[in-house]
């Protein structure tokens, strides 16, 4: 009986046996550098773009002058990297970095607001939530400390996403999160007859094109190859390029949606995408296999791409979606209450300088959130994946073209449900008119003070 | 009659190897996981171990103190555990052997507590530890564990089954005092029942993630569970990392348990000699 | 008489710490909540008295019975598999016969060990529509000759829900019922064998009965936990036409996504009124059996 307890005590051993003769023979740590993550490890390590010499002399006149404590609260390790590089320049200054998991840093967030105690100066918010944050009066007012002065060089969409509904200035992100159809070359060149950007930008320029586009690549394969991934990937697409969905208290669908519904079963029914989930394995494999062709994706996801051992250097190109687009986004505001407004108005400062945003751009390839940093950098920026494309054009292209809208507190959650309930009509090929109906019980359920008709 | 028995025999076996296997498939999966690159987490079915765990664990140790956390985590957890027990034993006794006024309706009401969701009590809990000052420290975590009604239920049950009245009653007779009959003579018969009991309190606190993330600030205080669901952040998804800290804290659990696994059966043993 | 009232009051004592843990810190959030459900609360303003309001929209909440029937459909489907899995198999695991007892209990467990983040990864590969190993399989041996497309049929996302569930805790209803099994002594058993008893008559007439107190135990914190079933159906989605979303899910969409905490309270008080119900319901028969 005794000797019997050793089979789970052995299986275990088995298992790290198994574990450790896996690492055998692989001790090159290639990505041991401090504070980096998967995205910046495997994004492409870009040229150095050049810094502006404007911008980053007029911020460091008096660096000695800080000094004090900072606590900034995120869910986003970069954060870490930002912190040194501040203190760094102010070595008066200690910044402290906690962070939380991502998934449950609102509930963290909004659980510490609620008490008012133990709260950092600083916070992250994502823009999946920063709605529901930004009329509230837990953020300082950066307007009335000067703030419109360092965003008046932004990407319009970029700061506009960090006023309340009274139009002040409430956080800032430091970076643009553009999206764009990435492709491999090679699969471009073989099923559309090219692998330059702007050429296949226009056989994709409106939505009938694409699908028309669409049916030509899957015929050429034999049913094997899609032109996108999934027709999912509209909502993304359209969910910037649309009046919002709360206006005057009141349900708003706008009628693009109708249209753009339309599209998505047509994609659906001509097999134009491979019907594969955003981020998921299968889209991950299509990606980097090729079996679909053109990819939406933002700019802060080629972690995705794989490029063990460099094997995709300078293999993909990115071009320009029917509308331009944009995923994501980290916004920083200050807690109102908060005893160092100041030192975290200089926190706020260094983040939105083009010093730091160039620095970014160069070490891990996220966009920047200043236009004139894309302006300085245009034609020196060069990125592991794309090869010789230029890279920041189209994005700039599609940065400054979006529209700037302030979030509000019910946009992201009634995307959602449309997603939900279009997602599942484009499958079951139901009615545009059911898909409404369903959407609208929803709404209403969700938000019982919104006027649904 | 004899091959009869074996094919029985045969059958169970084989039962139990299938039930085995679909038992250690993700298991499996999570460890041949850790080895390999993110890309490929993302987009392949993974059957053989990569190369990659060193890569993915030097990316997690830079990212987070994982070790910190491992035995914030051990101390959180074994101490948690051993009070959540014996409050747990004594409770259940208390409500089986003892004839008290109102008995019934408090052990509903310990039920009671069960059938509340605790979701959405965290704001509550939250201002609570907040006004007496314990928020960032362990102590929210160590007063958990005076109210563990599942504990309570499973220890009087076992107390009901498996300790007959008269082994407390001949104690008295001889002479015990009550808090020496439990330690002496209850505790020690109670063994699979503590073992059992002790095996989900520890996986319980082992894998408590809300209540530490909600309560700690401090990086190095944090627990096991935040630190490896930290590496996961809006803009990357480091499946890599992420497994390895997984596989970090399983192992524990396995050893754990096996000891454990073996205190479920001693534990009987003991009790049935002095039974 | 004397003496009786004395050990009594030692019950008391037992007893205590639970209550004084509970008032210390277990009571005030529960009574916050219910305070909360009677205002209007976003998060971020003062909660606002309405009344019973969250209650009047509760009982006209459609979405929370739908939920209500999708949490009993799931739970039956995955309670009864579970409770005859772990009970054969820690008859099973009883037997003398059976070679390497302690291998098979500890690997039969080991799904309660691993986490939801896992189990979310592991089945969407297994599951996916386009990519999954199932369909792969399924397609190759000629069964099927598109993909099934799992997640968009009710009963399909129900079974494999309650599978995830039935997989990850029938080995932590096999640890108690091998307790269970240990606390009866060997004399019981062997008494009935030289009796010439056979194995199915053993197990009916006499260890059932010796396992009720354990069953019982079982049952009612299957209900209890069942009836609160959250991270297995929560990585999997709300499932075509909200098929798979269940009563906790829906408290957490409505508190911590939609941040209507105010009318989230009211839902856990809801959940509570009718977790009790099957709780008393599963006692009241557990009772008529006997």
């Amino acid at each position: 009986m005794k000797r019997k307890s050793w089979l789970p005590v052995s299986l275990a051993l088995i298992l790290i046996l198994t574990l450790l003769s896996a690492c055998g023979g692989n001790n090159n740590g290639v990505n041991a550098s401090p504070s980096s993550s998967a995205s910046d490890s495997a994004s492409p390590s870009a040229s150095e773009p050049a810094a502006s010499p404007s911008a980053s002399s007029s911020e460091s006149a008096s660096p000695s002058a800080l000094s004090g404590k900072l606590v900034i609260w995120t869910f986003f390790d970069q954060v870490n990297d930002m912190a040194a590089k501040f203190m760094e320049k102010n070595p008066g200054v200690k910044v402290e970095v906690k962070m939380f998991p991502g998934d449950q840093y609102q509930t963290k967030l909004l659980t510490a607001l609620q008490s008012g105690k133990d709260l950092p100066d600083i916070f992250d918010l994502e823009r999946g939530y920063i709605g529901k944050f930004i009329d509230s009066k837990f953020l300082a007012d950066l307007s009335a400390m000067g703030a419109e002065d360092l965003v008046k060089d932004y990407v319009p969409y970029v700061q506009g996403l960090g006023r309340s509904s009274d139009g002040k200035l409430k956080a800032i992100s430091d970076h643009s999160s553009p999206g764009g159809f990435w492709y491999l070359k090679e699969t471009a060149k073989k099923y559309l007859g090219t692998d330059d950007a702007a050429q296949i930008g226009a056989m994709v320029s409106d939505w009938d094109k694409l699908v028309e586009t669409g049916k030509k690549v899957y015929d050429q394969s034999g049913g094997k190859v899609h032109l996108i991934e999934n027709a999912g990937d509209l909502f993304d697409i359209m969910a910037y390029n649309t009046e919002p969905w709360v206006k005057d208290g009141a349900l708003n669908i706008d009628p693009k949606w109708k249209d753009t519904y339309e599209v998505q079963k047509k994609i659906r029914e001509n097999n134009v995408d491979a019907k594969l989930e955003f981020m998921s394995a299968g889209w991950g494999t299509a990606l980097n296999s090729g079996t679909v062709v053109l990819t939406s994706m933002p700019a802060w996801a080629g972690f995705m791409v794989d490029n063990k051992d460099d094997k995709a250097v300078g293999k993909f190109g990115v071009a320009p979606t029917p509308l331009g687009f944009y995923t994501g986004g980290t916004y920083r505001g200050i807690y109102d209450k908060s005893p160092n407004k100041e030192l975290a108005y200089e926190f706020i400062k260094y983040i939105a300088s083009s010093e730091w945003q160039t620095y970014n751009l160069g070490k891990t390839g996220n966009m920047p959130g200043l236009a004139t940093v894309y302006q300085d950098n245009m034609d020196s920026f060069k990125s592991n994946f794309f090869g010789d494309q230029n890279i920041l054009k189209p994005y700039y292209d599609t940065v400054t073209k979006l529209p700037a809208l302030s979030a509000d507190k019910y946009g992201e959650e009634i995307l959602s449900l449309w997603r939900k309930s279009a997602g599942q009509g484009i499958t079951n090929k139901t009615d545009y008119d059911k898909v409404v109906a369903s959407f609208k019980k929803e709404v209403k359920n969700a938000f019982p003070e919104l006027k649904v008709d | 009659m004899r091959s009869g028995y074996t094919h029985t025999k045969a059958v169970l076996y084989l039962l139990l190897a299938a039930v085995a296997f679909v038992c250690l498939v993700p298991f499996y999966s999570m460890m041949i996981t850790s080895t390999h690159a993110n890309s490929d987490i993302a987009s392949k079915l993974l059957l053989w171990p990569g190369t990659e765990l060193a890569n993915n664990y030097e990316r997690l140790v830079a990212s987070v103190n994982i070790w910190r956390g491992f035995f914030n985590t051990v101390f959180l957890a074994v101490t948690g555990t051993a009070l959540s027990v014996y409050f747990a034993a004594a409770a259940g006794f208390g409500f089986s052997k003892y004839r008290f006024r109102y008995r019934g309706f408090l052990f509903l009401f310990v039920l009671g507590t069960m059938m509340i969701p605790g979701q959405l009590g965290i704001i509550g809990f939250f201002k609570v530890m907040s006004m007496l000052h314990l928020t960032d420290t362990y102590w929210p975590m160590l007063l958990q564990t005076l109210y563990d009604a599942f504990g309570i239920f499973l220890m009087r049950q076992f107390a009901d089954a498996s300790i007959p009245d008269e082994i407390v009653e001949s104690a008295r007779i001889d002479g015990c005092g009550e808090f020496r009959i439990f330690h002496r003579i209850v505790l020690p018969l109670m063994g699979p029942a503590i073992a059992t009991l002790a095996i989900f309190t520890f996986i319980g606190k082992w894998n408590d993630f809300l209540t530490p993330m909600i309560i700690l600030f401090d990086n190095d205080k944090q627990t096991l569970p935040v630190m490896i669901a930290s590496v996961k952040s809006a803009f990357s998804s480091d499946f890599g990392a992420q497994y390895v800290g997984i596989a970090i804290s399983v192992i524990p659990l396995l050893v754990f348990f096996a000891v454990m696994s073996k205190q479920i059966i001693s534990g009987v043993a003991a009790g049935a000699v002095k039974g | 008489m004397n003496t009786k009232i004395n050990k009594s009051f030692y019950g008391y004592i037992f007893i205590a710490p639970f209550f004084i843990g509970f008032l210390l810190i277990g009571l005030a959030p529960i009574l916050y909540t219910f305070y909360l459900s009677l205002t209007k609360w976003d998060g971020f303003s003062d909660p606002v008295y309405v009344g019973a309001a969250n209650y009047t929209r509760l009982i006209h909440d459609s979405f929370f019975f739908q939920t209500i029937g999708s949490t009993l459909i799931i739970w039956v489907m995955a309670i009864i598999p579970q409770i005859l899995l772990a009970l054969g198999l820690a008859l099973i695991l009883n037997e003398r016969f059976v070679r390497g007892k302690h291998f098979f209990r500890a690997v039969f467990y080991f799904p309660h060990i691993v986490t939801p983040v896992t189990l979310g990864v592991l089945f969407s590969l297994m599951f996916d529509w386009q990519t999954g190993s199932i369909n792969k399989v399924l397609m190759n041996i000629g069964l099927v000759d598109d993909p099934v497309n799992w997640f968009n049929n009710p009963w399909w996302s129900r079974i494999i829900v309650a599978g995830v569930i039935c997989w990850q805790y029938f080995g932590f209803n096999l640890i108690i019922f091998i307790a269970g099994l240990q606390g009866i002594s060997k004399e019981v058993y062997e008494a009935a064998e030289v009796d010439g008893a056979t194995k199915p008559i053993i197990i009916r007439h006499i260890i059932l009965p010796l396992l009720r107190p354990v069953m019982l135990f079982t049952f009612i914190t299957s209900v209890i936990g069942g009836l609160q079933l959250f991270d297995a159906p929560l990585m999997l989605g709300d499932g075509p036409g909200n098929s798979t979303r269940t009563m906790i899910m829906y408290l957490y969409e409505t508190a911590f996504k939609n941040f209507d905490y105010s009318y989230g309270s009211a839902i856990a008080y809801g959940i509570f009124i009718v977790v009790m119900f099957f709780t008393a319901i599963t006692t009241l028969a557990t009772r008529t059996k006997e």
